[in-house]
């Protein structure tokens, strides 16, 4: 009878273990995590429907059409071309996500824009179709005549909205054009929307500039002029047209590159001999020798942290890129894949260097990975040059060759899609991408 | 026994057959004859008259009272006619008899002559005879009391040995009862024993029987034990093949399920190695998104929200037909997205 019962409690306890690993492999089954360590490669499906007008509109691009095109150039985005889209609401209400999801969107704009009284006023609602959840909803408003500003501002909302990052649509480029007339060669300072419209010549001359640099405010540019025949560094308020002339030392004045706080230039000069690199304080004109070496030491650029900088020299043999850690600290080789590496420029995290890298007789534009060392080339093109990258570490720029001119080319900053800015006459080159103005 | 014998010797010579018997019958026999010879000498002139009878009628029988019938109603002519015819015949009745008792009358006067006449002689031949007879009487009795003692010891003896007889009869009887109720107190304790080990052996195999059934149940219980134990056993393989082969099958559904987030999750821009967001995805038997929910945030919120657009965006999951296996990794489960090669 004893052992009757044991028994039962046997069968009773064996049931119970039955029933509980019913529930407890669920729990065990929640332990196995499903891991997601990548993303897709494809750039992010996004509609931008046109938004609905009332009143009359500026010449030129609509403003939703600005804005698709500035996410596409970002290489991060694969904008619906609207013929594609099975219907255009311009308001929440009217977003059917189905219809969205079976296009394969993840995301749709839509806004309506009115003209009242020479204002612009743009109410947009940007949607994760997905979740069917509305990420942004606002209204935003600009001249007329702004109304290209009105769009990049719109697309800096979206961007950030779905990237967590400042959107940089909103900012300048600065470039210089050559054309080649009967005459001889104009070269030109230029700035311009990201997207290459609304540009806008600076300065005109017979002799060629060089190296335009945005101060932090984004109100002045220091570059190189050769207008006197020889190179000299100036300093360019743009919004008055005054231009002072900063350094006219013997021999080379080149590469200037602005201080975080304005104050200061770092640029290459070579009074003393040889090239190097000196920060000039801009109020007081006193020089700062930063580098001593018999061999070249040149193109500057200040690191994120603002007291370091990175430059190229060839005392290694050939240009390579070597980075001091403040003013007085030794130089640090970066580069080593090649035996060409030249003209860095500091992406905003610190994490990236990018330059122009020579492979195989080729130029292309490279990245190194400052913590691990790792060297990614970033462009297919033969002869590129010049990179500048976004404020926001996103997007890069850099010069190249096309059917014999040099154009302006924008990738993402990882090495995304490349989209190519409408050429103005000429080559176009020595582009700098103006920091974001709060 | 022994009476018997002595029995069967006397019964050689029957009781008829003895001396005393045979005189007192020859006795008889004389007397009779002599009584038949001296009616015989009586003159034949003198006829026994029909009055005889008369008289023995007219002394014996009354008349007879006429016989009525209570029950018959005859007819009264008839009767009437009946009795006339009564009433005459009674009076030539009457005449004839009143005739006859005339005559009875005279022959009744000569025959008290004769009678007297014969009484005398018959007296005298009488005491004779009464002589004879008691002499022979005299003689008969001393025979039958010689006869009588005989038959006295005789029966004496007889009675003795039915007596004995029916002593030893009884005796056998006794004896006989005796042993009948010896016998069947015998049979009846043979019977009793009998019953009894009858019982005996009921009970003992009784006994036998539920030891075997106990045994058998034990036999039972114990193989059901085994039996039991084996199908743990083989239930526990099978559960761990189930696990395994569920385990391989949830693997091969999560390669999928991986592969499919993989496509549909777009990292933002901002996204950095250390962000990781883990979301807790509840699915329905098909495959579809019943619920997410982020279980941890990575603190971005375009980061969370590329992972909830990715695991929403997969419009059916890819899940093992196989309830047990989606029940058990499948219903609820966590996703981790965490760019290991972002910057």
């Amino acid at each position: 009878m004893k052992n009757r019962v044991n028994r039962s409690a046997g069968r009773l306890s064996l049931l119970m273990f039955v029933m509980a690993s019913l529930f407890v492999v669920p729990a065990t089954g929640n332990e196995l995590l499903i891991r997601i360590t990548e993303g897709a490669d494809s750039a992010i499906p996004v509609s931008v429907v046109p938004f609905a007008e009332s009143g009359q509109m500026p010449e030129g691009d609509k403003v939703s059409r600005i804005i698709q095109n500035n996410l596409q150039m970002s290489g991060e985005f694969a904008p619906l071309p609207p013929e594609q889209m099975l219907s255009l609401p311009s308001k929440g209400s009217d977003v059917y996500f189905r219809d969205w999801r079976l296009l394969g969107q993840r995301y749709v704009l839509v806004g309506q824009v009115s003209n009242s009284g020479g204002t612009l006023r743009a109410q947009y609602e940007l949607y994760d179709v997905s979740q069917e959840k509305r990420l942004v909803g606002a209204t935003a408003s600009a001249p007329v005549s702004a109304s290209r500003s009105l769009a990049h501002h719109i697309s800096d909302r979206v961007y950030e909205a779905i990237t967590g990052v400042e959107g940089a649509f909103s900012t300048k480029l600065a470039y210089v054009t050559l054309e080649r007339n009967a005459d001889g060669a104009i070269y030109r300072l230029q700035v311009s929307d990201v997207d290459g419209k609304r540009a806008r010549v600076r300065l005109e001359s017979d002799e060629p500039i060089l190296s335009p640099a945005w101060s932090p405010d984004a109100k002045k540019l220091a570059y190189v002029s050769f207008e006197t025949g020889k190179p000299a560094v100036y300093v360019h308020e743009l919004e008055s047209g005054n231009r002072e002339r900063v350094a006219d030392f013997p021999g080379l004045n080149s590469a200037p590159a602005w201080s975080e706080d304005g104050r200061s230039l770092l640029m290459t000069l070579s009074k003393d001999g040889n090239a190097e690199i000196y920060r000039m304080n801009l109020a007081t004109r006193d020089l700062s020798r930063l580098t001593n070496h018999w061999s070249i030491d040149t193109e500057p650029s200040y690191d994120h942290t603002g007291r370091g900088f990175f430059f190229t020299s060839d005392r290694s043999g050939g240009p390579q890129i070597y980075h001091k850690a403040s003013e007085e600290a030794e130089p640090r080789r970066i580069t080593f894949g090649s035996r060409y590496n030249a003209r860095p420029r500091p992406g905003p995290s610190g994490r990236y260097v990018y330059y122009v890298h020579q492979r195989d007789r080729a130029f292309h534009i490279a990245r190194t990975n400052l913590e691990s060392g790792a060297e990614t080339v970033l462009t297919r093109s033969e002869s590129d040059e010049s990179p500048s990258v976004s404020p926001n570490g996103r997007m890069l720029i850099y010069a190249t060759k096309s059917g014999g001119e040099s154009v302006l080319t924008v990738i993402a900053a990882d090495g995304g899609a490349a989209y190519s800015l409408p050429a103005s006459r000429g080559d176009v080159r020595e582009p700098a991408w103006s920091p974001i103005v709060r | 026994m022994i009476g018997h014998e002595r029995d069967i010797g006397d019964r050689t010579q029957p009781p008829w057959k003895s001396p005393v018997a045979l005189s007192v019958f020859l006795h008889g026999l004389i007397l009779v004859v002599a009584l038949a010879g001296w009616s015989w000498t009586t003159p034949i002139s003198d006829p026994v008259p029909p009055s005889i009878s008369a008289r023995l009628v007219t002394q014996a029988e009354p008349e007879p009272s006429p016989v009525v019938d209570v029950i018959d109603e005859p007819d009264r002519d008839q009767e009437r006619q009946e009795a006339e015819e009564e009433q005459r015949r009674q009076a030539q009745e009457a005449e004839r008899r009143r005739q006859e008792q005339e005559r009875a009358e005279e022959a009744r006067r000569i025959q008290q002559q004769k009678e007297q006449e014969q009484q005398r002689q018959a007296e005298a031949e009488q005491e004779r005879e009464r002589e004879r007879k008691r002499e022979a009487e005299q003689q008969a009795a001393k025979q039958k009391a010689e006869a009588e003692a005989k038959e006295r010891a005789r029966q004496q003896a007889e009675e003795e040995r039915r007596r004995e007889e029916a002593a030893r009869k009884a005796e056998a009887e006794r004896l006989e009862a005796e042993q009948e109720r010896q016998k069947q107190e015998a049979e009846r304790q043979a019977r009793e024993e009998r019953e009894r080990q009858e019982a005996e052996r009921k009970r003992k195999e009784r006994e036998r029987q539920l030891k075997e059934s106990q045994l058998e149940a034990l036999a039972q219980e114990a193989e059901q034990e085994r039996e039991a134990e084996e199908r743990r056993r083989k239930e526990a393989a099978a559960a761990k093949a189930r696990q395994a082969r569920m385990l391989s099958e949830s693997e091969k559904y999560r390669g999928l399920i991986r592969q499919r987030l993989m496509s549909t999750w777009y990292p933002p821009a901002s996204a950095t190695s250390q962000m990781s967001t883990t979301l807790q995805i509840t699915l329905l038997p098909t495959g579809e998104l019943a619920s997410v929910t982020v279980v941890s945030g990575s603190g971005n919120t375009a980061f969370d929200n590329s992972a909830l657009s990715a695991a929403t965006a997969v419009g059916r999951y890819p899940v093992p037909d196989d309830q047990q296996t989606f029940d058990a990794y499948f219903r609820q489960f966590p996703i981790e997205f965490n760019p290991e090669n972002a910057q």
